[in-house]
């Protein structure tokens, strides 16, 4: 079965699940590969360059930061993989076990192997924005990947544009 | 030795200035425009200019309102 077999609705959403999973795999999937690749690009370095920013345990931690993690989830894999790094990092932390939720800034600073790993303020700030950021920016990539991926869409309609592989 | 050189670019957290972190603001934008303009743009010839121009655009309203709200600031204190 090709994926002009489908129907509209479930290419759509194979569309939408695929931009979730991996950023711009959407686009790939339904053709429009360099969009693909540029999102895949700048949202991959987006997050990750968060990540590094910020520690891992500080910045993707669903503990610690569930509203940013709601925002994180948005650029899917990399979220999942990021939170599996952060609970291998997590119990290696002298304080930040199973109190981790209980974890104020006094005591992050008060030992330095966690300190190492969570970050000073900024650190931890700066990479959660960048994470959050990464996140919300592929919602806008998947709405996209989902509205092109409709034949009835009323852009493409308008100007008579199908998929083309490149663009 | 690879792997953990690469584990701890990402599990060991950054030291970073207050100055930095303005500097930090640079990048991010520069992603946003780009994913936002790669999203709205027919044509992808026009992204790198629409682009730029979005991404001068947001850094150019953010330092201006992060500048009148540490201007207010300061008179009040």
């Amino acid at each position: 079965m090709t994926k002009q077999d489908l129907s509209p609705a479930l290419r759509a959403s194979l569309a939408g699940f695929l931009a979730w999973l991996v950023p711009g795999l959407g686009h790939i999937y339904l053709g429009y590969r360099a969009r693909g690749l540029i999102f895949l690009v700048t949202i991959t370095a987006t997050f990750w360059s968060g990540v590094a920013i910020g520690g891992v345990a500080g910045t993707v931690n669903r503990h610690q930061r569930r509203l940013w993690f709601v925002a994180q989830i948005g650029a899917g894999g990399q979220t999942l993989a990021a939170a599996a790094l952060t609970d291998r990092v997590l119990p290696t932390l002298p304080l930040a076990r199973k109190s981790d939720r209980r974890l104020d800034n006094q005591m992050r600073r008060s030992d330095d192997l966690t300190n190492r790993y969570l970050g000073d303020w900024s650190a931890a700030e700066v990479g959660v924005h960048y994470t959050g950021v990464a996140g919300l920016l592929n919602l806008l990539v998947i709405i996209d990947a989902i509205s092109r991926a409709d034949p009835s869409n009323g852009r493409r309609k308008q100007n008579g544009q199908l998929p083309q592989g490149g663009s | 030795m690879t792997d953990s050189i690469l584990a701890s670019l990402f599990t060991s957290a950054m030291n970073i200035s207050g100055g930095q972190r303005f500097l930090l603001m640079l990048p991010l934008c520069l992603s946003v425009a780009i994913v936002y303009k790669t999203t709205r743009c027919e044509s992808l010839r026009e992204v790198p200019v629409a682009a730029l121009v979005l991404w001068v655009t947001i850094l150019l309203g953010m330092y201006t309102v992060g500048f009148g709200l540490w201007a207010i600031f300061k008179l009040l204190v």
